[in-house]
């Protein structure tokens, strides 16, 4: 049997998504808080997170960093992305936004106050863009909560993890953000957070770690 | 059997395209390249954002378009075999090009930063980049110092490198020079290699030609 553990930092983050995709491939795996920064040498490239995937036959653990590259290869693994490298790239380009708007967000913290406003609105107006891009395909997929298909499948996870990170036990740093992103879900975007924590794959992890659903009118 | 034909949508620099163009010329399909007018076509973008691919099939099929520039190179290498097959071996080489757009970002973090957090910031680009050439020095060299990340051919990682180190050392000159020598600088005798073979590869003479070579801006 294999089995894996997740390091990274202790909040949602850039973990969100390879937390839920383990969850719901139902292997073995423990999340691991190194201590930071005295665990940073010991990491591949000084970074988190980093999966250590350990198998049972003894042979030596197979360990990644980057989190989309992690992400991609649970995915992989355990079926929640296609083979086909065309309908793979559909669902990894959403990933790829999602991450663009989290960076948006970070972004105004950084840049000399004049420069703040303008960067806030890039970050509205990027998120404005992302959901409705994202509710255009749930409508064009039937509004079943899922992007693409009937099941539960990366950009659905990728999405979800997105909805979490902002609204479900929301980080300090993120400000007045979760009820901004709060206020622009659309229907179809709460059908899909629901959809996933109504999922047998996910439900044991929201019941422990808190649901969309009970932040948002449903 | 259909072909496919592609066209590159992007802005006429090398910017962040550099390997989707080297992995198309690779790859040895039939592809162009369309500058749009900007802003003006950002709406009719899918994203609104640029790259963006469209591979066109000559059996009628509607066409495939896909945004995001790393997804668009995996998409090429998957499909054309730049990518290997077996989820690990791919794994490995997509973390390397995802180190390498974490250092771009970090090297437009420091240029927009606020005056309070500029070093900070600086200082986490210049450590990430001397960190990424010791990976990547190292796996060249266990790999036999060919010029190459895995085997004796030409891969996806290899190709990123490049365009990676090119964009650092000649893109980067007007923008902030100090950043420019500071790639230049950093380069090992590994990574040297990886450039000339590179530049030296049959497969890619299509697009490298296009431009002065990297291995003579870097003897100049």
């Amino acid at each position: 049997m294999t089995s894996y553990i997740f390091r990274y930092f202790n909040v949602a983050g850039f973990g969100e998504t390879s937390r839920l995709l383990l969850a719901a491939s139902k292997a073995d795996w423990s999340d691991e808080k190194p201590e930071w920064p005295q665990e940073k040498p010991n990491q591949p490239f000084g970074r988190l997170p980093v999966l250590v995937e350990q198998s049972a036959d003894g042979s030596p653990d197979f360990v990644l960093s980057e989190s989309a590259t992690i992400e991609r290869y649970i995915a992989r693994t355990y079926g929640f992305l296609p083979m086909d490298p065309g309908e793979a790239a559909q669902q990894e380009q959403l990933r790829d936004r999602l991450n663009d708007v989290v960076i948006a967000f970070f972004t105004p913290n950084l840049v000399d106050a004049s420069a703040r406003e303008a960067k806030n609105a890039e970050f509205v107006g990027l998120l404005d863009r992302l959901f409705s891009v994202h509710s255009e395909l749930l409508r064009k997929n039937g509004n079943n909560g899922h992007l693409f298909g009937t099941e539960l499948s990366y950009a659905d996870i990728a999405t979800y993890a997105f909805l979490r990170m902002f609204l479900v036990n929301p980080m300090e740093s993120l400000k007045q953000s979760p009820q901004l992103v709060k206020s622009k879900l659309t229907p179809e975007l709460v059908k899909l957070a629901v959809t996933a924590e109504a999922d047998p794959l996910l439900e044991a992890y929201v019941s422990k770690r808190g649901k969309v659903a009970d932040v948002v009118q449903v | 059997m259909s072909t496919s034909s592609f066209t590159l949508r992007y802005f006429n620099t090398a910017g962040l395209a550099e390997t989707i163009r080297l992995l198309l010329t690779a790859a040895n399909v039939d592809w162009t390249e369309e500058h749009p007018e900007w802003p003006a076509e950002k709406s009719n973008q899918p994203f609104g954002r640029l790259p963006v691919l469209i591979q066109k099939s000559d059996d009628g099929d509607a066409d495939f378009v896909i945004s995001e520039s790393v997804t668009i190179e995996r998409y090429l290498a998957r499909t054309y075999g730049f990518l290997p097959a077996d989820p690990r071996k791919a794994a490995l080489q997509e973390q390397i090009r995802d180190r390498l757009t974490d250092i771009i970002l970090a090297f437009y973090m420091q240029r927009v930063a606020s005056d309070d957090k500029k070093n900070e910031l600086v200082t986490k680009f210049e450590d990430l980049l001397k960190k990424q050439v010791e990976v990547s020095s190292q796996a060249l060299r266990e790999n036999g110092n060919n010029g190459h990340f895995f085997g004796g051919e030409l891969t996806y990682v290899d190709i990123a490198t490049y365009a990676f180190f090119k964009y650092l050392v000649v893109s980067v000159k007007d923008m902030q020079e100090s950043v420019s020598e500071l790639a230049k600088a950093s380069l090992t005798p590994e990574l040297h290699k990886l450039i000339s073979v590179i530049e030296a590869d049959p497969l890619l003479a299509a697009q490298v030609d296009k431009t002065e070579k990297l291995v003579s801006v870097l003897s100049a």
